[in-house]
C-alpha cells in the first residue's frame, strides 16, 4: 500500500559495500569451523575501518554518542595490536587519535 | 550435487547459514565460483554450504586473501546473494564470513551437533526480516570565523559557531533517538549500528541514523517510515533489505 511512497528511498541498487560489510563481516553466529582465522590480525580490520569508522568520531562530534559500542573499537581485551594500528590510521587520517583514552 | 571437485584433497566446505530441513541449495553464485552451492541436510536442520578451494580458503592463505579489497568485496557479496537467496523461500540463521570445515563430515557433525539450537534459532526468526533504515541530514555550514574582520569578532564568531555546533548535535542526537523509537516500536526488535563515512555511503549528505530491525509486520514498519518520511522533510530515509538477521541471531549458539 506505501510502495509508492517507499520507492522514493528505496533505493532498488545492490546494496551498499558498506551496509553488506558491517553485517558480513561484524554479524550472524560465530561457528568454529576448522579454518581459524583471526579477523583482528588481518587487513581486512583497516578496510572496515577505512570505510565505517571514520565515522565515529564524527559521530561523536554530532553528540550522538550513545549507538552500541563496537567491542573492535572500544579496545581493551589486550588489543594492543589493533589499538597501534587504529592510532596509525588516525594519524595518518589527520584525526585526534584514540590513544589518550587509555 | 556440488561439481566434481578437481583436487578432492584440496577443498574444504564454506557454510553460509542454515536453514529450516529440507531446504535447497539457492541457486546463486558461490563464494568460490568453480562450485555449487548445496543443501546439506543433517539432523533437522539443512546447512546451505558450496566446496571452496583451499588454495584460498585456508589459514595459511587466507589473510592474504582477505587483505586483497578486490576479492573481499566479491567473496563478501557472494556470501550476502547465497543467503538473499535464501531467505527469499524460509528463514535463515546466518553465519559470520569465512566460516570453513575441512570437510563434509566434521560440516555434519557441526549441524547434528548443534541441530536444538539451530533450530530454535530458526523458529525465534520465524517470518521474520532485519531491515535497514539510514536517515541523512544536510551538511553543517563551514565556519566563517576566519572572514571575521578583528580579533574580537573573531573570537565572537568562534563562540557562535560552537554554540549553534553544539545545538545542532543535540537536535541530531535527539532525531536519532526519536527515529530509532518509532521505528522500534513497528517492529520485534531493533538495534543501532555505527554511522557510516561519507566516502561509505557513497552520499554527499551525512548520516545522521543507521539502525536495523527485525521485522515481522512489513506494512507496519513501512508505515511508520512514510510516516517519518512525511513529516521530516529535512532527512533522506533510505530502507535497505530484506536482509538475513545477522544483527537478530545469537553470536554463538547456547546463547541469547
Amino acid at each position: 500500500m506505501s510502495s509508492r511512497e517507499l520507492d522514493s528511498y528505496r533505493s532498488g541498487q545492490p546494496a551498499q559495500l558498506a551496509d553488506v560489510l558491517e553485517r558480513v563481516l561484524d554479524k550472524g553466529i560465530v561457528i568454529a569451523g576448522d579454518i581459524k582465522i583471526n579477523l583482528l590480525d588481518i587487513e581486512l580490520l583497516t578496510v572496515k575501518i577505512r570505510l565505517l569508522i571514520a565515522s565515529a568520531d564524527k559521530a561523536r562530534e554530532m553528540g550522538i554518542d550513545w549507538w552500541q559500542n563496537d567491542p573492535f573499537l572500544s579496545g581493551g581485551n589486550g588489543q594492543n595490536g589493533l589499538e597501534e594500528r587504529l592510532r596509525k590510521l588516525e594519524e595518518k587520517a589527520g584525526l585526534p587519535t584514540s590513544s589518550e583514552e587509555g | 550435487m556440488s561439481a566434481a571437485p578437481i583436487r578432492e584433497s584440496a577443498t574444504g566446505w564454506y557454510l553460509y547459514g542454515v536453514v529450516p530441513a529440507g531446504g535447497e541449495g539457492p541457486a546463486a553464485p558461490a563464494v568460490d565460483p568453480s562450485y555449487e552451492v548445496v543443501a546439506i541436510e543433517c539432523g533437522g536442520v539443512t546447512g546451505i554450504a558450496s566446496r571452496v578451494s583451499l588454495d584460498e580458503f585456508d589459514e595459511s592463505t587466507l589473510p592474504e586473501r582477505l587483505a586483497d579489497a578486490a576479492w573481499l568485496e566479491r567473496t563478501i557479496r557472494a556470501h550476502e546473494q547465497v543467503l538473499e537467496a535464501a531467505l527469499a523461500r524460509t528463514a535463515v540463521v546466518p553465519c559470520r564470513f569465512c566460516t570453513v570445515y575441512r570437510d563434509e563430515d566434521h560440516l555434519r557433525s557441526f549441524l547434528a551437533g548443534h541441530s536444538n539450537a539451530l533450530a530454535e534459532a530458526l523458529e525465534r526468526l520465524g517470518g521474520r526480516v532485519e531491515l535497514g533504515v539510514k536517515a541523512f541530514t544536510a551538511p553543517e555550514p563551514r565556519s566563517t570565523a576566519g572572514q571575521a574582520e578583528s580579533g574580537r569578532a573573531y573570537l565572537e564568531a568562534r563562540r557562535e559557531e560552537q554554540r549553534r555546533r553544539e545545538e545542532l548535535a543535540a537536535s541530531r542526537s535527539r532525531t536519532a533517538a526519536e527515529l530509532h523509537g518509532r521505528l522500534s516500536s513497528a517492529a520485534e526488535d531493533g538495534v543501532v549500528l555505527d554511522l557510516q563515512s561519507r566516502e561509505a555511503s557513497g552520499r554527499d549528505e551525512e548520516m545522521l541514523f543507521n539502525g536495523a530491525y527485525l521485522v515481522l509486520e512489513r506494512d507496519r514498519f513501512e508505515r511508520a517510515l512514510d510516516a517519518i518520511a512525511r513529516e521530516r522533510a529535512d532527512l533522506q530515509l533510505e530502507l535497505t533489505g530484506p536482509w538475513p538477521a545477522y544483527n537478530f541471531v545469537p553470536e554463538e549458539l547456547g546463547r541469547g
